[in-house]
Formats: structure tokens, C-alpha cells, sequence
């Protein structure tokens, strides 16, 4: 496990590219930021390729701002199973987490989010997001998301939805003319490209590298 | 020939006689769910012409326009469709839409994340590759875009919004003929464009379909309201009551149906 703290002030961003295991705890001190990205790329790894991500954070001083982006993208019998633990301890912070699966063939995904608002942590803005798509009848996504929330005064959302490509959108562009295949390309794209997009300016090179990649790797 | 020459070269070796015929239905059953929706409908286009069917809600008129572009949640049980001569029914939906068959949804559907732009120049270049003609180029296909815009006085920053996404009810329906104008169908089929559009957008529809209209292709203009007939004229006016075509007449139907209604269908 990888101990970080994050100073009063400072910012803490990276990407993790198909890492095996990437296991973060990190503490932040107040007015400090931190982006994280975990990305677990299909094509990059073997057919049955696992890898587990476990990143807890933990907002110790206020006025802090979390993102956290996960996005796995696997086929064959790969497994990600992905658990977020952010926790607001003093008030004035924001969270906000994005997890997204796509599964294929006989991928599996897990998703594990916990969120904790302490009692004294008041005015925190906590937004919690998980969205899966499976494209094989075989592919399966766990979601746990567990809320633990005991200030009032707090907006905190959550949303969690797995499901299929949007039919009516598929037919919608067979009917103009664009084919079953590339339909399909087109809505994966822009469902990981939603989160490639976040990745900042410190690494504009992955970024356009993976955004440049989507289309071709999709089926 | 300039409107879909491709199809209509195939149609010329078929048969001379049947060339100006665009659409023939025949016998035309479909079910959605098991429950029979269309049980025998007929109806025959010729190139030019504009048809527009009216009917009670429920009638099958969208169910009418999602089997004639192949949409497979219904299942069609019996009869037969030719487009120039060419089965239809045995063509997959993106196949029929680059023979040119077009649909404005009477519900467009927005597809978030992807760009207008993009959207579009991958239907226009796939069709263009299934005619064997080459890709546009980016600088002219963006200049293309904007023309076809102002048809439909459609503002051009739209382009590169997600498809449908955010649009208001009148920016949906006005996309919908942007894009069978990008497209250039020689059937289109306008499924209650008209509906929920406040009179100037309404004109501006309706007068992008009627620049649209050449003496090659067609249109089926389906509609509640004698309104819209009134900006695009109908060659004939069709009534689709519970499946069939039960009565067909030129436009003054269309009066005649405003002002009494489908009662005549009860009687
Ligand atoms: N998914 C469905 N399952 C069963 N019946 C349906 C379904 N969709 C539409 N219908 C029925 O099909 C009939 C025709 O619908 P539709 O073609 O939309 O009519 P119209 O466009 O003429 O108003 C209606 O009775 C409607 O209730
Ligand atoms: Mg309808």
C-alpha cells in the first residue's frame, strides 16, 4: 500500500494505466487537491489479465476537492474490480467519483464505493457516479455502493445503472445510413471518451494518445 | 438523375415498366409483441408524388414507418415491399437508409456523446462508400453542413452539440430535415414532423421538404393535422384505420377529415 499527504495547498494528479494492483490511502491536508485516473485498458492486456484498484482518500482539512475516474474496458475473461473509500472528516470539500465498466465476452467487473461524510463535516459536496455497459450476455458487474452520511447540512448524490447499448440510438443511426458495427463503435467511444476527457492538462499526451486509440480498438 | 441515381440505375435494369414506381407495399402484416398491428396494407408510390396518411391514434402509422425502415422490434408476418423494383424487407436497416429510405422520427433520439458533426459525416461517408464514390473532404463537408443548415434555419453552432442532445422540440424536428437534406433520400418518410411545432417552425419545415422535393423522389407525409398539408401539398391523402388503408382521396380529404373526423369509421 502507498501512504500519501497531500500538503495544505497542494495538488496530487496522476493516471494509473493497467496496473495490476494500484492501492492508494492518501490524506489530504486542507485546500488540497487530488485527480486520480485508473484505467484498465482491454487491449493492452491478456485474455484473462486481473487487476484490483483500492484507493482511499481521506479529506482531514477543509476546503479540499477529490476526483477520482475509473474506467475499465474489458473483454475475455479479464476481471477489474475497482473500491473507492472517501471519507470528509472536516467540512467545506468536494468529492466527486466517475466509474465506468464496459464488459464484453466473459469480462467481469466490481465496483465497491464507500463515501463517509462525518458528523462535523458540513457543507461537503459528494457526487458518486457508476455507470456499466455489457455488450455479451455473459459479461457480469457487481455494484456496491455503500453511503455513510451523518452531517445535514451536505448535498451528496449517488447513481449507479448497468445495462445495454441504447437500442433506439443504435436503430436511430442504422437509419441514416451508418452500419450495425460502427453504431456501435460509435456509442462505446463516447461513453469511455466521457472519461478520457477529464484526464488533465499534466498528461495532454496520454490523453490524446488514448482518445485517438478508442476507435480503434472498439469492435 | 441526380437524387439517388444508384438505386434507380438498378431499378432501369430491372424492369422499364415499373421504373417510376418508387414503393410498392403489398399486403403488408406486422406485429409488434405478438399483436398484429398492420393487417394488409397496400399502397404504391410513384417518383414525384407526395402521400400523406392520416388515421386515429394507435391506427399504426409509426408502426407503418418503423417496418418500412427495418426497425426489429416489429416482425413482419406476410406481404411484400419493393423500393425500385429491390426487396426491402430483406435489407438491413443501414442498407435500406443508403438505398434512400429516410425517416424523421416522430420521436428523434438523442445520443449523448456523440458530435452532429461526426454523427453525420459517418453516415454521409458510409453511404457515399456504398455507392462507390470517395469520402468528403473535412473542409468541404463542414462547408456542406452549414449550408444545409440554413435550410431549415438550423443554427450552425448545433453541429457540434451531441445529436439531439439538449435540443429543444422545434431544434429536433428541424435536425430531423437537416439531415434528409445532408442525406438526400429519394423516400422520406415524415412521421408527425409537424407535431408540438408552433407555426413558424412549422413553415420552415415544411418549406425544407418542399425545396427538398425533385421529380425523382418521394415523400410519405404522415399527420393528425390539415395544417401542414397546407404548406406540403399531398398528391393523395390516405386513412389508416386499424391496420388498413380504408379510404384514399386527393387533398380535399384532408379538409374533409378536419372538419368531420374518423367518425365515418364507426359507421
Ligand atoms: N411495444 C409495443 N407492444 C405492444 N403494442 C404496441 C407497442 N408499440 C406500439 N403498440 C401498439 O401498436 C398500435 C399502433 O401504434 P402506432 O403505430 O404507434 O400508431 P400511430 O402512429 O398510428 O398512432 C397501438 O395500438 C399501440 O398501442
Ligand atoms: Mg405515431
Amino acid at each position: 500500500m502507498n501512504n500519501l499527504t497531500i500538503h495544505s495547498g497542494e495538488t496530487f494528479e496522476q493516471v494509473f494505466l493497467n496496473e495490476p494492483s494500484v492501492d492508494l490511502h492518501i490524506v489530504q491536508e486542507a485546500g488540497s487537491h487530488v485527480k486520480i485516473h485508473v484505467l484498465n485498458w482491454r487491449a493492452d492486456g491478456s485474455n484473462d489479465a486481473q487487476a484490483t484498484n483500492r484507493i482511499a482518500v481521506e479529506q482531514q482539512g477543509e476546503g479540499c476537492s477529490t476526483e477520482i475516474y475509473a474506467l475499465a474496458y474489458l473483454n475475455g475473461q479479464q476481471q477489474v474490480t475497482t473500491e473507492t473509500r472517501v471519507t470528509h472528516a472536516v467540512g467545506g470539500g468536494t468529492s466527486d467519483q466517475l466509474i465506468k465498466f464496459v464488459l464484453d465476452e466473459e469480462s467481469k467487473g466490481r465496483f465497491v464505493g464507500e463515501l463517509k461524510i462525518e458528523q462535523d463535516a458540513q457543507k461537503v459536496e459528494a457526487h458518486q457516479t457508476n455507470r456499466n455497459i455489457l455488450l455479451s450476455e455473459t459479461a457480469e458487474m457487481r455494484t456496491q455502493p455503500q453511503l455513510e452520511i451523518y452531517a445535514d447540512d451536505v448535498k451528496a448524490t449517488h447513481g449507479a445503472s448497468t445495462g445495454q447499448l441504447d437500442d433506439t440510438a443504435l436503430f436511430y443511426m442504422q437509419q441514416r445510413g451508418i452500419g450495425a458495427q460502427k453504431a456501435r463503435q460509435l456509442l462505446v467511444g463516447a461513453f469511455i471518451k466521457d472519461v478520457l476527457v477529464t484526464i488533465g492538462e499534466d498528461n495532454n499526451a496520454l490523453r490524446e494518445r488514448l482518445l485517438n486509440a478508442v476507435d480503434g480498438i472498439i469492435e | 438523375m441526380r437524387i439517388c441515381n444508384f438505386c434507380s440505375t438498378f431499378a432501369a435494369a430491372f424492369d422499364q415498366t415499373t421504373m417510376s414506381n418508387l414503393l410498392e407495399i403489398h399486403n403488408l402484416h406486422a406485429s409488434i409483441g405478438g399483436k398484429e398491428i398492420l393487417k394488409g396494407v397496400d399502397l404504391t408510390i410513384r417518383e414525384g408524388e407526395v402521400h400523406a396518411i392520416m388515421g386515429p391514434n394507435g391506427a399504426g402509422k409509426s408502426t407503418l414507418s418503423a417496418v418500412l425502415t427495418g426497425n426489429p422490434a416489429y416482425e413482419v408476418t406476410e406481404g411484400t415491399v419493393l423500393l425500385h423494383g429491390k426487396d426491402l424487407l430483406s435489407m438491413e436497416p443501414e442498407i435500406r437508409a443508403r438505398e434512400g429510405v429516410f425517416l424523421s422520427f416522430q420521436y428523434p433520439v438523442e445520443i449523448p456523446g456523440v458530435s452532429m458533426v461526426n454523427f453525420m459525416r459517418t453516415a454521409v461517408n458510409e453511404k457515399r462508400a456504398y455507392e462507390g464514390k470517395p469520402a468528403l473532404s473535412a473542409k468541404y463537408f463542414l462547408a456542406l453542413m452549414r449550408e444545409k443548415n440554413k435550410l431549415v434555419e438550423m443554427a450552425d453552432k448545433l453541429n457540434n452539440r451531441s445529436v439531439n442532445e439538449g435540443f429543444s422540440g422545434g431544434e429536433k424536428k428541424k435536425n430531423e430535415i437537416f439531415q434528409m437534406a445532408m442525406l438526400e433520400p429519394c423516400l422520406s418518410i415524415l412521421d408527425e414532423t409537424d407535431s408540438g411545432l408552433d407555426i413558424d417552425a412549422l413553415r420552415i419545415v415544411a418549406e425544407g421538404v418542399n425545396r427538398l422535393k425533385t421529380p425523382q423522389n418521394a415523400s410519405i407525409v404522415i399527420t393528425h393535422y390539415q395544417r401542414l398539408l397546407d404548406y406540403i401539398v399531398p398528391d393523395f391523402v390516405h386513412v389508416l384505420a386499424d391496420g388498413k388503408i380504408v379510404k384514399t382521396g386527393d387533398k380535399t380529404l384532408a379538409l374533409e377529415l378536419e372538419k368531420t373526423g374518423y367518425d365515418f369509421l364507426n359507421e
